[in-house]
This record gives structure tokens, C-alpha cells and sequence, in this order.
């Protein structure tokens, strides 16, 4: 506690000398005891307050207004908003086409994510591996993550296009016909379309990413561990992925919650079609908004939306905590 | 960084705990309400003055074909011959614009005049957000000149103010392919039995070949209402009622989706499909029929030569023709300090002098003037002849609430499920006819 340790020096208030670093509390003035638990109390509050604000201002004040916009009734086109408690909320629940939004916004995050690092796993091995051109390679392989979404999705609208695109161009050259499909016109085929592109746009992320932790592995590690007689194989789980795990894991969880709120592609492609069979909850809440001006219904979506992915976010970082994952 | 904020949770320090959540909070609901504040800031450029000598205004538009700012051109002709009016423009893209505006008016931040389409008027309306023309209107001296039908395209109801000054007009009419209804021996289709007819015979399925453009995705909506209206369906009565979800609109909707899923004359992309890839088929030929309106003349006509026809959308009753129609004209916003610079900017948009410019242009609608349509440049072309001949009996969408929801989604969701077989023609008008009572 503050009564603890050496006294600093009358005239100063926060003693950050040399000698205050040896005390269990260093920063904590001593005098009267009431003072110095109310400096006690505050003073971690100093060192927050510039993020805070930051935060607060720049962040903070947005998801404040949303929620209170989601307890409205609000008409962006009308000033006048009227309060309606939770109703907006209930509705959205209540709709069944929030319901496969939903269903559709799960296939989409989950199916989007695994791909992308399975491949960006495997990507990044590859471009870990000593072979001529290799830089050139690391540089090409970020031209997917670098082309900006609606000109990718323009790019990807003609080469899966039912008469016209490649894809089904090449699959008729094949003999392969029957698969010739109108990708974005058929509810089985229009989101594994989209999601097609996501993961081709995301893969190099991932890769990027695992390849810079793959480089923070010491050579003699990995030399030691094939001295020991471990196979390839071994020497990967047992000593690459440990170490590269921290980097999986934060990657992973940012792919979460940026693919969640990532609609452009459906916006561009198929504008949640054909009927709802792309349709995920940022699109439906878009819709809500701009179409139907439904303010207050769209953000209570954005809200349930963040709650959600809040809550996987804490679930996650809880068990990976429990399991001294993110010790290591 | 994880471990930092894990490890903070173990120390369970108050402090800390509270700013991560706010920070993961912020990471995960900033970017859907952030991307909001975002386009708000973005429309936040309006500049305003309301006194001196030069008043400047700020105007958005779309275009059409935005590879030619023709708004641009006639923004720089009007200021150099306006020395104490300065028009700030703001090319906004089509598929944000309605986004924009909204963005722009609910933060307060409209801009003092837009270009505007007519199915938006009612929303707008509503929330007493657009200028009534009328008092300037009367004083216009082109306003002898309007063709008359063009005034209802910027009104709430046959009595109410006019709302929209009107600029640049389209109805719908068929674009067919001469030289493949040539190899098959037929005459381009005047009613709609024909027209079936017609498709049929030109659809190979196999080959790729396809009778009719069909149009489901993005803007479909008004091919659709055009071939509704053509069938003798109404989206509203005499008496301003919603009518269509009646038994004859419900009849003639079953027609137009049974060209898709019975008579195969479209393919099967055709659920989503939208203007690119329409225009790429009728180019190449996959398709032999396409929908669309003059905005489409000068590119075809360019790339097919004689190859390209046009004619009235075909109908149901030759005796009571109908097309769709759509107003794309300009507003003043209420909020606006300078309406009456405005006011000269707008009307100067629709003078002879800014409608040759324009509808001589790739970005070219129909002329909303009577001395315009009547020079020969756009009497003796085809492309503009039948469109101007169906001015005579093209129809608006009503200027409902709903029918702004209906355009940018509703319709579009419902077709395309309906297409699908996920509901029937009635259901996809009873759905439609809600939405525009609700609103």
C-alpha cells in the first residue's frame, strides 16, 4: 500500500527518480494517506485520458449515437425522431429475413476465413522457401489484396459471367459443359461465387502475415530440431507453429470482424440476390437504411451485429487465455 | 498486442478493462457506424453564400456516361455567361447518389440543387425538404414551351406545386437486332403474343442464343414496369389507389416472368443480370430483344450500324398503348440561402441552349422542349423518333413514398424470387403494393 517504502522528497509530488523504482508502488506520492489513495485511485486515469479521447471522440461518440438511434424511430429524410424503446429491435429479430442474414452472414464469415488461412498458410510456406524470383513473387502475390473491392468485383462480374465469362469459357473448351453455371444467378452458386472472391482477395493477408512471423523463426531452431531426427512435418507443429501462433490468432480474429462487416462485393455483384441468397447483415442493414430509411432498425442490426461479434470476440481471447495460448 | 490485452484482463485493473472494451467495442461497430460519419463528412462540402456580389451555389448530379462530363461543360458555359453566379458541381456515381443526398440532407448539410429523379420526389416531399417552383416557374419565359405531360413528372398529385424543374426525360422503348430477325424470316413484334412469338423462334439455348434481354438485376425495375404498363397493368388508379397487385397486373406479371421460367426466351443469368451485361449480349448477339431507352442510341448505333433497330415496346392492346417514362430533372432544397441563383442555374438547364448541348451528347436524353424535339436532329433519327412519339403516352412511376424503396430493393428481391419460383406473381405485387401503401 502507499505507506510503504521510501519517502519522496516533501517538495515533489510524483517522485519518478531512480530510487522511487525500487519501491513496490514507484509513482505513487506518499504523505497524508487520504491524498495519496485518492493519487493512488486517479492517477492511471492520467495516462489513459489521451487514447481515451481519441477514442471517445473519434469512436466512441459514433457507437453512442448508434445505439440511442436504435432505440428511435428514425427517418434520416425527417428530424422528428420518436422513441420506441426496443421495438426495433423486436422487429429485426421478429423478421425472417433478418434470420437469413443471419444464416447467410455465418456461411460467409466462417467459410470466407478458413479458406483464406488454410491458403495463407500455405502460401506463406511457400514463399518461405528459398527459389529464384522470390521477391518478386512476395510482391505479386499482394496485388489481389491490394485492388481496390468495387474494381475487383468488376473484374470478377466478367470472368464469371453466365455467357461471356472465362471461367465458364474454359470449362465449354474442357468438354466440361455441364458445369457452365450463371455463378451469381442461382441462389446455391451465388454466395460461394462471392465468397470465392473474398478468399482470392484475402489469401494474400493471411499469407503476408504468417510469412513475417515464419521469419521471425531462429534458423538453428529449426536446424536443431532436424539434428533431433523430427521430420518436416514435426519440425512444423512442433516448432513453427507454436512460435507463429500468436500472429494466426490475431489475424484470424481481425479477418472475423472485418469480413463480418464487409459487403462491398455484395453491394456491386449482386445487391444480396437473387432474392435473399446473398443477402448478409451488413447488407440487410444497409438496405434498411438507404432503401426502406429505416435508421433506427438499421443501426439496432449494426448493434445486435457488434454485440455478437463482441461476444465471440471474448469468448475467443477467454479460451485462448485459459489455455495459455497467447503466453507463449 | 493480444497479449498486452489479455494480460490486462488478468491484472482485472478497472481502468484497463473498461478502455478495451470500448476499444473492441469500437472495432467492431465503427466500421458499419463510422462508414456513415464518413459519407456525412464527405457531403459536408457544400459551400453557401448568401450575400456579395457572386453567389455561389453548389449543385450534385449524376451521369450517365461519366467517361463525358457533359453537367460539367454546361456548369463552365453557365458561369462564363453568369458573372455573378458561381456553380460549384459535384459529380456524385449513380449507385451512391440517392445514399449521398440522404447523408447530406439528415446531417444537414443538402446541397442548394441536384439532379433528381422522380422517384424520389415523394420521399423528399414529404419531409418538406424540396422548393415548390411554381412562383418561379410562372415568370420562366420557356415555360410556354414545356411539353405539357413534363410538369406532372415533378408533382406529388395532379393539384400539388411542381417540385421537379424538368431537364432530361426517357421512356422505354425495344431495341431488336435487324439482322438476326432477318435470318429468321420475322417481322419486329407489335403486340405482345408476337413478341413471344418472336423470341421463341430466336432463342438457341444451346447456342447461346437468346430472344429477349431480360433484365433482373440492378435497374431492372423499369423494363419491367415498362412491359407492365404495355400489358394494361396500373401501379396506381384514377383515384390514386395502389392497383398493383390487381388481377390484371397480377395477370400480365405472370406473362413477363413466364418468358423466363416457361418459354426460356431469356437465359438463365437474366435473375441478375443488369445493364453491362445486357448491353454486352445485344452487342455480340446473344440477345435479339433489349429493353431500354435512348440513353443507349448513340453506343449501338455506333457499334451495330444497320444492324439496329427500334421500335415501340410492343403491347398487349396495340389500341391503348402505354410505356414507362422516367423524369430525371433538378430540385432546390429548401434549406437553400440562394434559391433564386438557383432557381436561374436550374431553369438555364432547361433552355434550348442547355438541352441541345446535353441531349446531343453521349450522355443524351429525350429534349423536354417542344422547339427542341421538333429540330430535325432528333425528328429525322429513328433512335429519337419513337422515343418521342411515345412521350404521347409514357407514364411516370407515381409520385408514392414507397415507390423509392420499391426501386432501389424491394422490387428487385421480389422478382428475382419470383423468377426463382420462391413466390408467386401475386405474392411478389402484393409485397410491392405494401410497400408503396406503408410508406
Amino acid at each position: 500500500m502507499c505507506g510503504d517504502g521510501a519517502q519522496p522528497p516533501p517538495s515533489s509530488k510524483f517522485n519518478l527518480g531512480v530510487n522511487s523504482l525500487n519501491t513496490a508502488n514507484p509513482i505513487i506520492p506518499k504523505g497524508r494517506s487520504g491524498k495519496g489513495k485518492l493519487y493512488k485511485y486517479w492517477y492511471p486515469y492520467f495516462y489513459l485520458l489521451p487514447a481515451a479521447v481519441v477514442v471517445i471522440t473519434i469512436i466512441g461518440y459514433p457507437v453512442v449515437r448508434a445505439v440511442v438511434t436504435s432505440l428511435f424511430h428514425d427517418n434520416p429524410l425527417n428530424p422528428k425522431m420518436t422513441f420506441v424503446g426496443f421495438s426495433n429491435y423486436v422487429s429485426v429479430l421478429e423478421d425472417h429475413v433478418f434470420h437469413v442474414a443471419v444464416l447467410n452472414s455465418l456461411i460467409w464469415i466462417f467459410g470466407i476465413v478458413l479458406f483464406q488461412f488454410g491458403l495463407g498458410m500455405i502460401g506463406a510456406l511457400l514463399l518461405n522457401e528459398k527459389f529464384r524470383g522470390r521477391g518478386v513473387v512476395r510482391g505479386l502475390v499482394l496485388i489481389p489484396w491490394a485492388t481496390p473491392s468495387v474494381l475487383a468485383a468488376m473484374m470478377w462480374i466478367w470472368i464469371l459471367d453466365a455467357n461471356h465469362g472465362v471461367v465458364n469459357d474454359l470449362l465449354t473448351r474442357m468438354g466440361l459443359s455441364f458445369l457452365s453455371q450463371p455463378w451469381f444467378s442461382q441462389p446455391h452458386t451465388a454466395l460461394p461465387a462471392l465468397m470465392l472472391i473474398d478468399i482470392w482477395q484475402g489469401v494474400p493477408f493471411f499469407a503476408v502475415m504468417i510469412l513475417a512471423a515464419l521469419q521471425t523463426i531462429p534458423e538453428d531452431l529449426v536446424e536443431a530440431s532436424f539434428l533431433d531426427g523430427a521430420t518436416a512435418w514435426n519440425t512444423f507443429w512442433q516448432v513453427k507453429f507454436p512460435i507463429i501462433l500468436p500472429t494466426v490468432l490475431i489475424t484470424t480474429l481481425l479477418r472475423i470482424v472485418w469480413t463480418a462487416s464487409y459487403m462491398d462485393l455484395i453491394l456491386v455483384i449482386t445487391q444480396g440476390g437473387p432474392g435473399y441468397a446473398t443477402l448478409t447483415v451488413p447488407a440487410y442493414a444497409y438496405y434498411m437504411a438507404y432503401s426502406d430509411l429505416n435508421f433506427g432498425g438499421a443501426t439496432a442490426t449494426a448493434v445486435l451485429q457488434g454485440l455478437a461479434l463482441l461476444g465471440v470476440v471474448l469468448v475467443y481471447l477467454k479460451i485462448l487465455t485459459k489455455q495459455g495460448i497467447l503466453e507463449k | 498486442m493480444i497479449q498486452r490485452l489479455v494480460n490486462s484482463f488478468r491484472r482485472k485493473s478497472r481502468v484497463t478493462r473498461i478502455m478495451v472494451m470500448l476499444a473492441v467495442t469500437a472495432v467492431l461497430l465503427g466500421s458499419v457506424v463510422g462508414c456513415g460519419q464518413t459519407a456525412q463528412q464527405a457531403a459536408n462540402s457544400s459551400q453557401k453564400s448568401s450575400g456579395g456580389s457572386v453567389q455561389t451555389i453548389t449543385y450534385w448530379y449524376w451521369l450517365d456516361d461519366p467517361s463525358h462530363n457533359t453537367t460539367q461543360e454546361l456548369i463552365d458555359k453557365f458561369n462564363s455567361e453568369h458573372p455573378n453566379i458561381h456553380v460549384v458541381g459535384k459529380m456524385i456515381p449513380f449507385n451512391n447518389y440517392q445514399q449521398t443526398l440522404i447523408n447530406a440532407v439528415s446531417s444537414g448539410d443538402a446541397p442548394d440543387a441536384a439532379r433528381f429523379k422522380d422517384w424520389w420526389v415523394g420521399q423528399f416531399e414529404a419531409n418538406n425538404l424540396l422548393e415548390p417552383l411554381d412562383s418561379y416557374i410562372r415568370h420562366w419565359k420557356y415555360q410556354p414551351d414545356m411539353i405539357p405531360a413534363m410538369w406532372d413528372t415533378g408533382k406529388i398529385n395532379e393539384n400539388s406545386a411542381v417540385y421537379m424543374m424538368p431537364q432530361a426525360y426517357i421512356d422505354f422503348y425495344l431495341y431488336y437486332r435487324k439482322d438476326l430477325f432477318a435470318k429468321a424470316n420475322l417481322q419486329p413484334p407489335t403486340t405482345f403474343a408476337e413478341f413471344e412469338k418472336d423470341a421463341q423462334v430466336l432463342t438457341n439455348a444451346q447456342n447461346k442464343q437468346y430472344g429477349f434481354a431480360m433484365r433482373g438485376g440492378s435497374g431492372g425495375q423499369d423494363q419491367w414496369y415498362a412491359f407492365m404498363l404495355a400489358g394494361g397493368a396500373q401501379m396506381v388508379d384514377a383515384n390514386g389507389n395502389v392497383v398493383i397487385n390487381s388481377d390484371k397486373a397480377v395477370q400480365v406479371n405472370q406473362w413477363y416472368i413466364d418468358l423466363f421460367k416457361n418459354d426460356h426466351v431469356a437465359p438463365p443469368s437474366a435473375v441478375t443480370d443488369s445493364y453491362a451485361q445486357l448491353l454486352a449480349g445485344f452487342e455480340n448477339g446473344t440477345y435479339a430483344m433489349m429493353a431500354h431507352h435512348i440513353g443507349s442510341y448513340a453506343i449501338l448505333s455506333k457499334q451495330l450500324g444497320d444492324k439496329l433497330g427500334v421500335i415501340p415496346i410492343p403491347q398487349a392492346d396495340p389500341s391503348h398503348p402505354a410505356t414507362m417514362g422516367t423524369m430525371s430533372g433538378n430540385v432546390i432544397f429548401s434549406s437553400s440561402k440562394v434559391k433564386q441563383a438557383a432557381w436561374t442555374f436550374e431553369s438555364w438547364l432547361a433552355s434550348p441552349e442547355a438541352l441541345n448541348i446535353l441531349d446531343r451528347s453521349t450522355n443524351a436524353q429525350l429534349p423536354v422542349l417542344n422547339s427542341v424535339a421538333e429540330e430535325p436532329y432528333f425528328q429525322d433519327n429513328p433512335g429519337w423518333k419513337v422515343a418521342i412519339q411515345e412521350e404521347s403516352y409514357a407514364k411516370v412511376w407515381p409520385p408514392l413514398k414507397g415507390v423509392g424503396d420499391v426501386a432501389g430493393h424491394v422490387w428487385q428481391q421480389t422478382f428475382d424470387r419470383a423468377l426463382l419460383g420462391q413466390m408467386s406473381s401475386k405474392q411478389m405485387l402484393d409485397q410491392i403494393a405494401t410497400t408503396l401503401k406503408e410508406k
